[in-house]
This record gives C-alpha cells, structure tokens and sequence, in this order.
C-alpha cells in the first residue's frame, strides 16, 4: 500500500476515487491487429459485431450524452456502414452494439463512442469493449477436443476494461461454465501484441441474458 | 461525473482517529508504567487470529452460506458488474436464510472478500435498491473497513481484558507490586469508556463514507436513499426471533436492528434520514451540471 493509498484508506475515499476514476482507452486500437492474429494463428473469425457496455447515471446530463453518441454513431453508419443499436439489459447495465464485417471498423467505431463518454467526462462509467469471435466445431486440432460441446462453435471474446485500461480473455460455454483451457490459450499467443490483465481476480465473466447468445444479447 | 467530496465528513474522520490515537499513547505509556505491556503480544495474536476468520466468522454467525452463479445468475451478474465499476475482483456472494432484511460485507482485504444478503432483503427491494445496498457493501470492501475498524479498535478492545482480569483477580491480590496493577486496571477502564465512544462515531463515518461511495459505483443515489428507507420501514416488523440472534451482527449491517433506547453516541450507524438527506445532496450534485 503506498502513501496515497494509506490516506485514502484512513479518510474512507477509496471506493469514491475509484468509482469516478477516468477511463483508460489507451490500448484499445490494439484490436485491429488481433484480429488478424486470431484468424491466422488459431482459426477464430469475428463474429462481425462488438459491443460498448457502460453504466447509467441518474441525471438529465448523463441521457443527453448517450444522445449525442447515438447521433456520431448515426453519421458513421453513413460513412462505414457500420450499424449501430442501443440496448439496456436485464441486469440495468446498457450497451451500445455495434455490428460490421470490417473488425477495423468495429474498433474505431467502439473508439469513437467511448471517446465521446469520456470527453464529456464521463469516462468513468465505462466499463468494457467486447469483441466477439468464434470458430466452428473446435478449430484444428488443438488437443482442446475433448472439453468441446459437439457441433457447436467455439466462442471466444476478448473484452477490454476501461476501468483498468487492459484486455481479458473471456470464453463461457453452457451453463455459465468458461472454458479455461481456451482463455489461456488466448492469453498466451495474443500476449505482447495487447495490453493483458495479469491478475486473473480481474477476469470478470460477462454472461449473455440467454444461453449460448452473446454478452451484449 | 460531478461530485463534490464531502471535506467535513473527512475532517471528522481525521479528528477521530487522531483522537483515538493519542488516547492509545497515553494507555500504551501507562501499561508500560506498570509493567502490563506484555498483554499487548499476546492480544495482538488473538485479534489477528480473529481478524483472519472475521469472514468465516460473520457468515457462520448468520448462517449464511455461499451460493453459486447458477443458484442465483441474477444476484451475482449485479455483483460482478458492480465490482467492475468499483475496480474490485468479485467477491464472493452468500445468502442468509432470515426474516431481517439486511446485507454485509467481511472479509480481510479486497482480495478476499464475501458480500452477504438475507433472504428477506431479496424479497424486500427491487432491482435497483437491491443494486444500491450491494454498491454500499462494495464501498466497505473499497474502503478496507473491516481493517480499519480493527486496528482502531485493538487497544480499546486490549483495555477492555485488563478490566475484565481485574474483575476476576480483584485487584490487590499481592500487596507487593499489586498497587501497580491496580492503576493499570483503572487507566484501561477509563481508555476503554472513552475509546468505545469515539469508536462507535468512527463507525458511523464509514457508513457515511460507504453510502457516498456505493452512490457514485452505481451513479444512482436515489436508489440506496429508497432501499435504507424500505428496510428502516421494514425493521419493526421483524420477528422477536431473528432480533435475540443476530443483534451481535448489527455493526455489520447496512441499517442495524432497533433496540430500545439506544443513545445516539452509542449507535454504530447514523440515523437513516440523515443518510437519506446527504444521498439527496449527492444526488442534487450529480444533477447540476
């Protein structure tokens, strides 16, 4: 615990300073790249669709935000083609989905809403990027087979923490269970090319609404 | 985010400890004046050996027992997340079989940590009370209060043993050296009155603290300010029962269980509508931009 913490501790502000701790979207364009390496290296394509999840705020202010994202994003729809929805889960959490078959458009338009929130100061509510990926029936011979449901794809995110400014692998199979085997796989060959959370206790799973459906869904 | 942070609140905080401090001084100087110092190793021991299970500890006392993502997918996505905003690892999440609608946060550090709720609590709130109360736990854990409550309250809890020892042995059992005992045993009796009060309102800071700190994670302090409320509102009703076995729990507690006249220096939390008043001003902050 260094000094700074130690005060913080004794006044009783560490959840204020770091609940309204600005975003971190340095390493996000590292994206582009992985997605190239995902596809080459382990044979796991975009699902075509990435999603911004952030947390509301109960103000007037806050609404006219989310307003202004959905109108940047509408003109990059224009531009890129990259369509764009908002929705809020059943956990209260919202989401700005975002679906492209050019991952580079997908990156930089996540970018550019995350940008907004955190120029109009309110970084803080960001809390992550997901970036889907699968590949069919298990991928090519990776000795992972035998922990693989049959017949269904392989499904794999790499979500980036705005709260930590770091990416995690996250790949949840049925039943709220994740495939381990695969995360570390993931961790291991896109390690060096992202900027990855080292402390596993940061690993937060972002389970879909429905089984087999995606974070964001 | 607009917010501003509550310096008065933090000054009294200061003005506590430092009391509390300075207290310690004198009581740690007169245990060595009479040669008693070597209660405080020994002590030392126990308290961390309790500070260790302090988890285990409360959630035994409840009869809480941990519960899995299956069990309850709903309650712990809304951990998980809250977590994510908080920037703490996920705690682990129990429920509490009982009539009291209630929660609490144990654990040693943020690493380990367990969120706690009672039955009744899930039955009582709505989604976004139920958000706003977990938020408040997460902001204990942020702000390592089961540690500093600990180390705060080590010598007050030493001073109180040489008291009860001074009970048993009657003081001047030796007339030789006795005498030396016997002031040893009216400083910790003095130090334990004065140290149990400021204590007790360093324990209600950090409820302020926590309320601030669970309404700018969930960025709704309307929501916290509506379930205190609820469970204030609820606490009357609940039965005689659940009242004799868990009223030992109550610092733990996000509003503690009403007994009769309880002063207001002696209560661990302050009272629920000067939390709801200052959750309106924070929510008054976030409004005006």
């Amino acid at each position: 615990m260094g000094l700074f913490d130690t005060i913080r501790t004794v006044l009783g502000t560490t959840a204020e300073a770091d609940a309204t701790r600005d975003a971190d979207p340095e390493d996000l364009f590292g994206m582009s790249t992985a997605y190239v390496t995902m596809e080459a290296d382990l044979g796991f394509r975009s699902v075509d669709a990435a999603a911004l999840c952030f947390s509301g705020v109960d103000s007037t202010d806050f609404s006219d935000v989310v307003d202004d994202v959905e109108a940047i994003l509408r003109a990059g729809e224009e531009e890129t083609g990259t369509a764009f929805e908002l929705h809020e889960d059943s956990h209260g959490w919202e989401w700005v989905i975002l679906r492209d078959d050019d991952p580079e458009d997908l990156v930089t338009s996540v970018h550019f809403a995350a940008d907004e929130f955190i120029e109009r100061g309110y970084g803080s509510r960001l809390l992550a990027a997901v970036f889907g990926f699968e590949r069919a029936g298990g991928g090519r011979g990776t000795g992972g087979s035998d922990d693989r449901t049959d017949g269904d794809a392989d499904r794999a995110y790499w979500i980036y923490s705005f709260r930590r400014g770091a990416y995690y692998p996250f790949a949840p199979k049925p039943g709220k269970a994740r495939n381990q085997q695969l995360e570390f796989k993931l961790e291991s060959v896109l390690d060096g090319e992202l900027g990855l959370e080292d402390d596993e206790s940061y690993w937060y799973p972002m389970w879909s609404d429905r089984d087999g459906g995606h974070p964001w869904e | 985010m607009d917010w501003k942070p509550d310096w008065g609140l933090r000054g009294r905080m200061v003005l506590t400890m430092f009391l509390l401090f300075a207290l310690y001084l004198v009581f740690v100087g007169a245990l060595i004046q009479t040669d008693s110092f070597f209660f405080l190793p020994v002590m030392g021991l126990f308290v961390l050996a309790q500070f260790f299970f302090s988890d285990k500890l409360a959630l035994y006392s409840m009869g809480a027992k941990e519960v899995s993502e299956n069990e309850y997918p709903e309650l712990h996505a809304m951990v998980s997340r809250l977590s994510q905003q908080a920037d703490l690892p996920k705690p682990t999440v129990a429920v509490a079989d009982s009539g009291v609608p209630n929660a609490f946060a144990a654990g040693r550090s943020q690493k380990n940590s367990t969120v706690c709720v009672t039955t009744e609590l899930l039955r009582t709130l709505d989604r976004d009370e139920l958000e706003g109360v977990l938020a408040h736990e997460l902001a204990h854990v942020k702000n390592r209060d089961v540690m500093v409550m600990t180390i705060a309250s080590f010598l007050s809890t030493v001073a109180f043993m040489i008291v009860r020892m001074g009970f048993w042995f009657g003081g001047g059992r030796n007339r030789q050296g006795g005498g030396g005992f016997l002031v040893a045993i009216v400083a910790s009796l003095v130090v334990w009155i004065v140290s149990y009060f400021l204590i007790r309102a360093l324990s209600r800071y950090r409820e302020f603290a926590a309320d601030r700190g669970g309404a700018l994670i969930t960025g709704r302090p309307s929501a916290l300010a509506s379930a205190l409320m609820k469970i204030d509102g609820r606490m009357d009703n609940v039965p005689k029962k659940d009242l004799r076995e868990q009223s030992e729990m109550n610092a733990f507690f996000i509003v503690p269980l009403k007994s009769d006249a309880i002063g207001r220096l002696f209560s661990t939390h302050p009272a629920t509508e000067k939390r709801v008043d200052r959750l309106r001003e924070l929510e008054r902050e976030l409004e005006s931009q």
